[in-house]
């Protein structure tokens, strides 16, 4: 987001054509009202929210902005609440990246394996990804409830008693069981066109050369689809840090600050407290780690060639 | 192409390795056969059997059970014992429809704010996308890059400042407001996505459609696109999805004039309880759209949802 302000700019002066020079004329016109349209609906915010970062925010009685120096800086850094929130995070991101695509590639060889039905296996498999993820949380919490739920019952034959979203650890297990849910599909749904695109003869060749299939799988299949998977983990890994409406609906981040991973406590700092600044900060900071992500992705991609 | 269909044409096919019987089936069919040389054995096959089967359980039973109660008088719903018989009731839909809750004006925000953007990111996407596939401008790495990192801001930081610009010029708690909110991740998809497809097209096409007289925009209109025909629909798709579910923007920029169903749907979270029949009557048809949607896609999902990084199923 900040590497390149002024590429809009260039889009916009290449729209002016000389004969000669027609395609790039024609390409950037092209470009022009989309990137235009972007830049205005991304720049002007990354400089919003880089002024309040440096600001105290006034909302009543009209918007004002105090310049307040480096405070909400220094808050950021001695907050010694803000270590564990993103220690939370990590561990949030760490268990349900690793569950997801553990699981996710297991489903995806089960499903290569199937010969009759695999379609509709698939399509039902596939379902969860469609479901808003506020309704995941709504779901879980309807599933789990303590008197009535579905879950909650079944736990219960099993011995386990307590409220399932009131107990720290629980709650915990209970949000991150409810990502892998919604997510592990997509990971069985990408490792599953990688699994497709190793060629038949490889493996044919595999095992006529006596590799068990055990061994081709270790040897042949899962090294022609690592890039496959790295692609699976980096997308989940980004759309990981952009969500969070299912802790949200669930616990809010609680019981005891349990469940409340970086963005829950930026919304809370924002919209329950106002202190616009300090969210700020913490929204530069994850803007920081997405860039990252997203820096890994195109570099992955180039490696690949197929960066355009 | 049917289940039964596929099943019979790989068996049919696989002892010779190379009819073409397949084409124009679910792409990966071709690179999915087994060889007979990797047949699997019995047990291996009880243990994929039991496997599927938990993860199906996994994944439905969440699902079966919110259509179920859906379908269910109260009583039913606040037992303590899981009730599978039951007298089907539609009241909880029709609930939706009369008496406090109309549910008509959410409906008809999220149609018009989820269908606004995403028609708005493939018009704007497709033209930005296919200059940027076909563009050999300088810095167009950098464009690129900016592009990408664009649609991966995380929400949290994108509301705030939006939240502040959006009061200053008047753009709370109306559908263009939301609409815009939702331009922020979807245009830049779009963008990205609609490229990839285009640089699919080979660049051959287009010239002679030029040699033979046509104008950029022409070549464009009459050839390029109507090739890209599945992008576009799979990048509607995808972009009507993710502006439909989204939750944490509508949280933030809607009032009462621009309340989206998922919003409806927490609102029954209250103080004095929950009235689970209505919740699981709003989510079913939240929910249920959208599935007949991407699974309409299902062949384009992969590469849709790895933005054009890995192609066929």
């Amino acid at each position: 987001m900040t590497t390149d302000t002024e590429s809009p700019t260039t889009a916009a002066r290449s729209a002016e054509p000389a004969p000669p020079r027609r395609r790039i004329g024609f390409t950037g016109r092209m470009m022009a009202p989309g990137i235009a349209l972007l830049a205005a609906l991304t720049v002007l915010p990354f400089v919003t929210i880089v002024v309040m970062s440096f600001s105290e925010v006034h909302l009543l009685g009209g918007l004002s902005l105090d310049f307040a120096g480096l405070s909400n800086w220094a808050r950021f850094f001695t907050d010694p609440d803000m270590g564990w929130f993103w220690l939370r995070t990590a561990l949030y991101f760490v268990l349900t990246l690793g569950l997801e695509m553990v699981l996710g590639v297991l489903l995806a060889l089960c499903v290569w394996r199937l010969i009759r039905g695999r379609n509709l296996v698939l399509s039902m498999l596939l379902l969860p990804m469609f479901v808003a993820p506020v309704l995941v949380g709504l779901l879980g919490r309807f599933l789990v409830d303590p008197t009535i739920g579905l879950y909650s019952w079944l736990l219960e034959q099993l011995g386990y008693g307590g409220d399932v979203l009131g107990g720290t650890f629980s709650a915990f297990a209970a949000v991150v069981a409810m990502d892998v849910w919604e997510w592990t599909p997509l990971i069985a749904l990408i490792t599953l066109a990688g699994l497709t695109s190793v060629p038949l003869p490889l493996r044919e060749a595999a095992a006529l050369d006596g590799a068990g299939r055990w061994q081709t799988l270790r040897h042949i299949v899962l090294p022609s689809i690592s890039n496959v998977l790295l692609v699976a983990l980096l997308i989940r890994a980004m759309d990981a840090i952009r969500y969070f409406d299912i802790i949200w609906v669930t616990t809010n981040g609680g019981p005891a600050n349990a469940t409340k991973i970086v963005p829950v406590r930026l919304y809370e700092t924002a919209f329950r407290f106002f202190d616009f600044g300090y969210a700020a900060v913490i929204g530069l900071a994850m803007l920081l780690a997405s860039i990252v992500v997203a820096r890994t992705f195109v570099r992955m991609l180039d490696r690949k060639g197929l960066a355009r | 192409m049917s289940v039964v269909d596929t099943a019979d044409s790989r068996a049919a096919s696989a002892p010779d390795g190379g009819t073409d019987d397949n084409r124009g089936g679910p792409a990966g069919t071709r690179g999915s056969r087994l060889s007979p040389l990797e047949r699997t054995g019995t047990g291996t096959r009880v243990v994929i059997g039991i496997a599927l089967t938990l993860a199906l359980l996994w994944t439905l039973v969440p699902l079966v059970w919110m259509v179920l109660s859906s379908l269910k008088p109260s009583e039913a719903i606040n037992s303590a014992e899981p009730q599978w018989l039951f007298n089907p009731t539609l009241r909880h839909y029709t609930g939706l429809f009369t008496g406090g809750n109309e549910l008509a004006p959410y409906l008809w925000h999220s149609v018009a704010a989820a269908g606004g953007s995403a028609v708005l990111s493939v018009v704007l996407g497709a033209l930005a996308g296919y200059g940027l596939a076909r563009s050999g401008m300088r810095g167009k790495r950098h464009l690129s890059f900016w592009i990408i990192s664009t649609r991966m801001a995380p929400i949290a930081a994108v509301v705030l400042p939006l939240f502040l610009m959006f009061r200053q010029v008047g753009l709370i708690d109306t559908l263009p407001g939301l609409i815009l909110a939702y331009l922020t991740f979807n245009l830049p998809f779009a963008i990205w996505l609609l490229s990839a497809f285009f640089a699919d097209v080979p660049r051959a096409l287009e010239e002679s459609a030029r040699v033979e007289g046509c104008t950029n925009w022409q070549a464009f209109r009459y050839v390029v696109l109507p090739l890209t025909k599945s992008g576009l629909v799979t990048t509607f798709v995808l972009c009507l999805v993710f502006a439909w579910n989204d939750y944490a923007f509508a949280l933030v920029f809607s009032g009462p004039h621009s309340q989206t169903l998922p919003i409806a749907a927490s609102q029954l979270v209250t103080q004095s309880g929950i009235d689970w029949g209505q919740l699981c009557a709003i989510g079913t048809f939240v929910v249920v759209p959208m599935m007949l949607a991407g699974l309409a896609v299902r062949r384009w999902l992969v590469t849709g949802l790895t933005l054009g990084a890995v192609t066929g199923e």
